[in-house]
C-alpha cells in the first residue's frame, strides 16, 4: 500500500519554495505569486500533515519589528517534495531559485 | 503618501475582523503571525517605495478571511466547535429563532396569526356583527334560514346593513388569462361588501345589478392576486373561468382584508336562487349606538312576528366581528397565565432550585432575561405552530365545528404550555449561573448502595470554570436538593483551553 502524502500542485509549489529557502507566508506569495488565502490554508494543511513545521524566529532576529512564523520542510516533507517532482516534471521550471543569505 | 498611514490601519482592522472567525483558542497565535507580516511588508515597502503596495497589501489582508475560515472550518476543528457552539446561550436562541422563521416561511407570514393579533381590515370593527343562533342548553345550532336574512333587511331598525353567505369555503379551480390558480372560494351577497365598507384597490365590490346578469362576478384577494397571477394590472380585462363556467373579475378586494377565513381567495357573488332555502351565515353592521343585547331582542322579535318562530330553547346571537376573531386569543391566554401560575407555584415552593448564589446584579439579569426570550420564543412556536397547522375552525359564525377545534386547538395549546416551560425550566437548570453555557462532563459522585451515608449523585462543571452543579440521586423531601457551587478564579487555570485540549486531545 502507497502510505506517501499525494500533494497538489499549489502545495507541492509552496513545498518547494520553501525548500528554497523562501520560508515566510509574504515572502511566499512573493515568489509564486499565489495570493494569501491560497498560500496560508497550504500552509496550515502542510503542517498538519507535518510535512513542514513552523517557529517564531529569535527576538534577535526581529529586532525591533514583531517576531515572524517561519517554516521548514521536514524529512517527511522532503520525501514528498521528491515524489511531487517526478509526479508533476514542470514543478522544477517553476521554483525560484535558492534563497541565498537570510534565515 | 499622506494615505498610508491609513492603508495600514485598514489593514490591521482587516485582520482583526478577520479573527473573529478564528476559534479562540487559536485566535492570538493566528493574528500575531499576521500582524508580524503586516508589519514587515510595511516596513520594506516605505524603503522600496513601491505606490501600489497598500492596495497590494489590503488583497493579502483580505485573503486572511480565507485563512481564518479554514482554521474555522477544517475537519479537526468542526467537532470542537460546533460542540461549543452548541453549549453557547446563543445557539439556542437563533435555533428558536430559525424555528419561528421556518413556520413563519412554511405558512406564508403567518396569515391565521396576524388575523388574531392585528386589528381586523374593517371599518368599524366594533359594529360588525355576526347573528346566528345559539340553542340555550347545548349552545351549537348556529344556523340561520336565508328567508330570516329577507324579513331583516325589509324591517329591521337596529341593522344598517345585513348581508349572507355560504359559511363553508370550498376549493375551486380558477383561469384567468392563461394562468391557473386552485383557491378557496367562498359565496356572499352582493351586500356583504357593503357592510364591511371595503374600497378594492382594483376595480369595485358586487352591486345588485351583478346578481341579475348571466355571468359568474367574483372578486379577488389582494394575496391570490399577487402570489398566482402575478399582480397583473389587467385581470379586470382578462378572460376568467370558474370551475370550467365563464366569470368576470369584478375586482381586487385591499391587502389585509380576509372573510370568513384567511385563506379565502375568491369570493363569488350568491344569486337568491343559490342561497334560498339554505342555511348561511349572517353578517351584518349595527346603527350607531345600538347594542348588542337590544339588536338581539328586535332581531327575535321581527322574525316571531313574520314566522311565528318561537325561539323555545334557543335564542338569537348578536357577537361583535372583533371579539369573536380575539376569542380563541382570550382563551390562549388564560390557558398560558394557568400555567405561568403553576410554574411560579413550583419554583416558590423550592421544587426548582434555580436560586444564583454568589453572582452579581448583571448575572441575575442575564440569567433571567435568557429565561424569559427563551421562553416567549418556545411559546411563540407553540403559538404558531397550533393557530397555522391545525385544522382551521370556521370563523364565522360560531358552531359545533368552530367549537370542537378550537376546544382540541385549546387543549394542545395547554399541554404545549406546560411543556415548553417545563423544557424552559430544566434546561435553564442545566446551565452555568454566570456564563449561561451548557454544563458539561457528568461525574458520578458516591456509591449507591451508601445512600444514608454519603452523598451520591451527578456532578456538571461550567466549560468557563464558573461553578458545579450538584444533582442527588433520590430525592428524599419536595424541595429540590439541585445545587450550584460558585467556583472562585483560583480554579480558571484548570479549565482553560489549553488544559481541556490536553485532557480531550
Amino acid at each position: 500500500m502507497d502510505t506517501s502524502v499525494k500533494l497538489s500542485h499549489t502545495s507541492a509549489l509552496i513545498l518547494q519554495t520553501i525548500s528554497h529557502g523562501y520560508c515566510y507566508g509574504f515572502d511566499i506569495m512573493d515568489v509564486t505569486g499565489l495570493p494569501s488565502g491560497t498560500v496560508y490554508p497550504a500552509l496550515r494543511r502542510l503542517e498538519r500533515e507535518r510535512l513542514i513545521h513552523s517557529k517564531w524566529e529569535s527576538e534577535a532576529l526581529a529586532q525591533e519589528r514583531p517576531q515572524r512564523k517561519y517554516y521548514r520542510v521536514t524529512r517527511l516533507g522532503n520525501g514528498a517534495l521528491v515524489s511531487a517532482v517526478k509526479r508533476y516534471p514542470l514543478l522544477e521550471r517553476l521554483a525560484p531559485e535558492t534563497k541565498t543569505g537570510g534565515r | 503618501m499622506e494615505g498610508r498611514p491609513i492603508t495600514l490601519s485598514q489593514c490591521r482592522m482587516i485582520l482583526r475582523v478577520a479573527s473573529w472567525i478564528v476559534p479562540r483558542r487559536a485566535r492570538a497565535e493566528w493574528l500575531r503571525e499576521w500582524d508580524a507580516e503586516l508589519a514587515f511588508a510595511w516596513q520594506i515597502s516605505q524603503t522600496a517605495d513601491q505606490s501600489s503596495v497598500g492596495k497590494r497589501l489590503r488583497w493579502r489582508c483580505c485573503g486572511a478571511f480565507l485563512d481564518a475560515a479554514w482554521y474555522r472550518c477544517n475537519r479537526e476543528d468542526v467537532r470542537h466547535t460546533s460542540k461549543q457552539w452548541s453549549e453557547m446561550p446563543t445557539f439556542l436562541l437563533l435555533a428558536l429563532l430559525g424555528v419561528l422563521l421556518l413556520f413563519a416561511a412554511l405558512s406564508g407570514d403567518l396569515p391565521r396569526m396576524r388575523s388574531i393579533l392585528l386589528s381586523p381590515p374593517y371599518s368599524d370593527p366594533q359594529r360588525i356583527v355576526t347573528i346566528s343562533r345559539t340553542e340555550v342548553i347545548s349552545s351549537a345550532e348556529w344556523v340561520v334560514p336565508y328567508s330570516w336574512v329577507d324579513i331583516w333587511r325589509r324591517q329591521e331598525p337596529a341593522l344598517e346593513g345585513v348581508a349572507a353567505y355560504s359559511w363553508r369555503p370550498r376549493g375551486v379551480a380558477v383561469m384567468i388569462g392563461g394562468r391557473h390558480a386552485n383557491v378557496q372560494s367562498v359565496q356572499v351577497e352582493d351586500g356583504l361588501f357593503q357592510v364591511f365598507r371595503v374600497k378594492p384597490p382594483l376595480g369595485r365590490t358586487f352591486q345588485p345589478s351583478d346578481a341579475r346578469g348571466s355571468r359568474i362576478c367574483l372578486l379577488l384577494s389582494y394575496e391570490t392576486w399577487r402570489r398566482n397571477f402575478a399582480g397583473d394590472a389587467d385581470i379586470l380585462q382578462k378572460k376568467a373561468t370558474i370551475d370550467g363556467q365563464e366569470a368576470t373579475i369584478i375586482g381586487v378586494l385591499p391587502a389585509r382584508f380576509w372573510f370568513p377565513s384567511s385563506n379565502v381567495g375568491v369570493w363569488r357573488l350568491a344569486d337568491e336562487k343559490s342561497l334560498s332555502g339554505e342555511v348561511v351565515g349572517v353578517i351584518a353592521r349595527l346603527r350607531p349606538r345600538v347594542s348588542e343585547r337590544w339588536a338581539e331582542w328586535s332581531l327575535q322579535r321581527d322574525v316571531s312576528n313574520a314566522t311565528g318562530e318561537s325561539f323555545w330553547g334557543s335564542s338569537l346571537q348578536v357577537w361583535p366581528v372583533q371579539e369573536r376573531i380575539r376569542q380563541p386569543l382570550f382563551s390562549y391566554v388564560l390557558a398560558l397565565c394557568i400555567t405561568l401560575l403553576m410554574m411560579t407555584l413550583v419554583i416558590w415552593s423550592g421544587r426548582l432550585n434555580l436560586r444564583l448564589p454568589g453572582t452579581g446584579t448583571v448575572a441575575v439579569c442575564r440569567w433571567w432575561s435568557f429565561f424569559a426570550i427563551k421562553s416567549l420564543l418556545l411559546l411563540l412556536i407553540l403559538l404558531a405552530a397550533v393557530v397555522e397547522f391545525t385544522p382551521e375552525p370556521y370563523v364565522f359564525p360560531p358552531g359545533k365545528a368552530t367549537f370542537i377545534v378550537e376546544s382540541v386547538s385549546l387543549w394542545i395549546f395547554s399541554a404545549g404550555c406546560v411543556f415548553m416551560l417545563r423544557w424552559s425550566l430544566s434546561d435553564q437548570q442545566s446551565r452555568c449561573r454566570v456564563c449561561l453555557r451548557r454544563l458539561v462532563l457528568p461525574a458520578h459522585i458516591g456509591r449507591s448502595g451508601c445512600l444514608l451515608l454519603s452523598w451520591v449523585g451527578t456532578e456538571l462543571a461550567c466549560p468557563e470554570g464558573h461553578g458545579l452543579l450538584h444533582i442527588t440521586e433520590t430525592d428524599v423531601c419536595w424541595r429540590d436538593p439541585t445545587q450550584w457551587t460558585q467556583l472562585d478564579r483560583s480554579w480558571e487555570s484548570l479549565f482553560s483551553e489549553e488544559s481541556q485540549s490536553e485532557v480531550f486531545g
